[in-house]
């Protein structure tokens, strides 16, 4: 169908196709000078020295585990409001994922006081997640990480750019950050992710294990400087290729403006949503300033009232979307709940947000939201 | 000496990608559209793939090694299962097998002058805990594709296809990938379909191909493209999945570089003709495969294979050094590669040693000029002899 507002939408300037379209007619496909471009912006702008691009946000998470030593028999935390991918990255290395509940309302990211209830001898690590570009409690969680001697590694899938509450950039804090380029993301290529970090073995291992731990690649061997390869572990093919790290380099240049774009949206649907007996916003104006805003999100009363609203905006072409809390999905049943998270979950909608949105646009859907829970069933 | 200038100012490459025109266009249309994620370009291209090699249905993801994956899982293949596969293969063949869970079981190749999975050999590897077999066919050049599929029915073993070297290559009229109960393909840079990064599985079976396409994508059972078409309801996680997810953008190029595909395999098969031709009873070398077998073969590459296993090196060297000629190995023999080495120790795989020591891949893309032709053949006498 033809939504009037749809999700989000991503728009490619004239520039980004004709760096695409330039690296395409090149001819050179595979990963090689643009993807070491792409990793160096990336790494330049967390100001980190190491970024390893790969194939996407779930590749990231994967080899960033990996490259931390994680493996089978450990347990990792990850927030059970979460995208699922999280969790099969977790388990994509043989551990067990340990669903950890939110803050609340106020606060949709993990709860640090839960995830140490939660942690037991064979906790090695913390999936640190940034849920729609707000930055969750590092400070907390770095300090639990001390504590137990765990590993925090930062899922920043949504929150590229977006700083913590003492003014650090996500994915730095943490022994890596992990990136994703998903379509829907702030910054987007299709399919991609990266690792960002300061640890040069995490980093080593990570390029490694993305191309079948092959000690040569075919660009070196292009280039003339290795004859044959040799493996020394089993690897993935978990590669980006040049063509979308063209796209990202392309784009990475826009990225401050677009978030720019993003949060007066935010602030234009909070200031209209804000008061609206019936819908609660997360987080504070403080962190709104401090977000990178993937996606805006409002909280309903219960799980029929949202999905009437859903219904609702259907009927008006307006899309939106939600996500279920981990706990809550067929095969992870077998998992100990997170009543809190998977309330907030049932009540959860993400509205339409995209930097090439007018602010009508939101007006609109805002508009919208306002008449339809002043007007009950 | 003169001649190395001019050589090092036109090298060979092994190989070459050249995106059209037509290819640009199509590719420009899609990133303007603005829809990056899986959607009705990838459906398409699916759809477009699979009657092209008479297969029911087409699943395209991420690369070759991910349609491995997914095509072992759907298989059953886990832990306590064997999977017998060559060792002179990619890497990747036998990877995956381990990523499901897995013990991949090494087979033999015939000979150098036919390197394909040995099939007498396969016979007396299949055992109590042997659950597929897969054939690979090396350069485009089918295996023993009919016999083996006797020997997987007759033993009730699963017979897989890793056809990544072999878009559009048949056996007895029929396409290769389409034997087995699913073959694999590759996208990537070198390939003779390619796209930079991706793969597909093919298979006739509705089973393997539901859960293929439910595992590339985190096994949600709605995806993003459901949800433009006006699907909202919430989406259900019922097994552990992937991101293998190919893109529009890289969906749009296969497909418009498809519809060329069998042209560019012709000119392929022209271009091995004479490479045949012209090395014939070169002294110091054999040139794997028959005559006969190029018209079924993909001809991805072009192989040679050196009688003396010390002259590679140099004779690398020189085609690179004094003729400017790019060449390349396929492959080490996976047996003697470190990680597995270390986990599979005291493997001997004669034939596949003998390949792997003395392989040569000669430049072959479509557009390849006679002249270059000449080249690359003129420095291989020329080295040959000294």
């Amino acid at each position: 169908m033809s939504w009037t507002v749809p999700l989000t939408e991503v728009e490619l300037s004239e520039a980004d196709i004709a760096a695409f379209l330039r690296c395409l007619e090149e001819g050179w496909l595979t990963m090689g000078p643009r993807t070491q471009a792409f990793e160096q912006a990336l790494a330049d702008l967390c100001g980190l020295p190491y970024a390893v691009a790969v194939s996407s946000g779930t590749a990231a998470l994967h080899l960033a585990l990996r490259g931390a030593g994680l493996t089978s028999g450990d347990e990792v935390l990850v927030p059970a409001l979460t995208f699922v991918g999280a969790a099969a990255a977790v388990r994509h290395c043989g551990a067990t994922p340990v669903l950890v509940e939110s803050c609340g309302p106020e606060d949709l990211n993990m709860d640090p006081e839960d995830a140490a209830r939660r942690a037991g001898p064979r906790t090695r690590a913390v999936l640190a997640t940034h849920w729609m570009g707000y930055s969750c409690d590092l400070e907390a969680l770095d300090r639990l990480c001390r504590e137990r001697g765990l590993q925090m590694i930062e899922d920043c899938a949504q929150s590229i750019t977006a700083r913590t509450a003492d003014g650090r950039m996500t994915g730095t804090v943490g022994v890596a950050g992990c990136f994703s380029f998903f379509s829907k993301k702030q910054l987007c290529v299709g399919e991609g992710g990266m690792i960002v970090t300061a640890d040069e073995e995490l980093a080593a291992r990570a390029r490694l294990l993305r191309s079948h731990a092959l000690t040569s690649q075919t660009w070196d061997r292009h280039l003339g400087h290795a004859d044959s390869y040799d493996v020394v572990d089993v690897g993935f093919n978990l590669r980006i290729d040049e063509p979308r790290a063209a796209l990202g380099l392309s784009r990475i240049e826009r990225l401050h403006e677009d978030i720019e774009v993003r949060r007066a949206l935010v602030r234009r649907y909070r200031e209209l949503l804000g008061g609206v007996p019936g819908v609660s916003i997360p987080w504070s104006e403080e962190a709104v300033e401090r977000s990178s805003h993937f996606g805006f999100t409002i909280l309903l009363e219960s799980r029929q009232e949202r999905d009437r609203l859903v219904s609702e905006l259907v009927e008006r072409g307006i899309q939106t979307t939600h996500y279920p809390a981990i706990t809550t999905l067929s095969d992870y049943s077998e998992h100990p709940s997170c009543p809190r998270a998977e309330d907030l979950a049932a009540r959860q909608l993400v509205l339409p947000l995209a930097s090439s949105f007018e602010l009508e646009t939101i007006e609109l859907v805002a508009r919208s939201i306002v008449e339809l829970v002043a007007t009950p069933v | 000496m003169s001649t190395t200038e001019t050589s090092r100012d036109t090298l060979i490459p092994v190989f070459d990608v050249r995106v059209t025109r037509e290819d640009l266009e199509a590719v420009a249309e899609t990133l303007r559209s603005g829809w990056l994620t899986m959607g009705p370009r990838t459906y398409e291209f699916e759809l477009a793939f699979a009657e092209a090699i008479g297969a029911r249905h087409a699943v395209a993801v991420s690369s070759c090694t991910a349609a491995l994956h997914l095509a072992y899982l759907a298989t059953g293949v886990g832990p306590g299962d064997e999977v017998i596969v060559p060792s002179f293969t990619m890497v990747a063949t036998a990877a995956a097998v381990i990523h499901a869970g897995g013990t991949p079981v090494f087979a033999d190749i015939v000979s150098p002058a036919r390197p394909v999975i040995d099939p007498d050999h396969v016979e007396t590897l299949i055992g109590d805990r042997t659950k597929a077999v897969v054939a690979m066919h090396f350069g485009g050049y089918a295996a023993d594709i009919e016999r083996l599929a006797e020997i997987c029915r007759d033993r009730g073993v699963v017979l897989l296809e890793d056809a990544a070297h072999a878009p559009l290559a048949t056996v007895s009229g029929r396409c290769l990938g389409t034997w087995g109960l699913a073959g694999t393909f590759s996208f990537f840079s070198n390939k003779v379909l390619c796209a930079g990064e991706g793969g597909l599985l093919a298979t006739d079976d509705e089973g393997i191909a539901e859960f293929a396409r439910l595992r590339r994508s985190h096994a949600m059972t709605i995806v993003s493209w459901d949800r433009l078409l006006g699907e909202s309801g919430s989406y259900d996680v019922p097994a552990l999945g992937f991101n293998y997810r190919i893109d529009e953008p890289r969906t749009t190029l296969l497909l418009s570089r498809l519809r060329r595909l069998e042209a560019e395999i012709e000119q392929r098969r022209a271009i091995t003709d004479r490479y045949r031709r012209l090395l014939d009873g070169s002294p110091g070398l054999i040139v794997p495969f028959s005559d006969d077998q190029v018209r079924g073969s993909s001809c991805y590459v072009m192989s040679i294979m050196v009688d003396d296993d010390l002259l590679r090196a140099p004779l690398r060297q020189a085609l690179r050094d004094r003729h400017g000629i790019q060449t390349s190995v396929f492959y080490p023999a996976i047996h003697h590669l470190s990680a597995y080495r270390s986990r599979f120790p005291g493997i001997e795989l004669p034939q596949t040693e003998r390949a792997a020591a003395t392989q040569i891949t000669l430049p072959l893309f479509p557009h390849l000029t006679e002249a270059q032709q000449d080249r690359v053949v003129e420095a291989l006498r020329t080295e040959l002899a000294r």
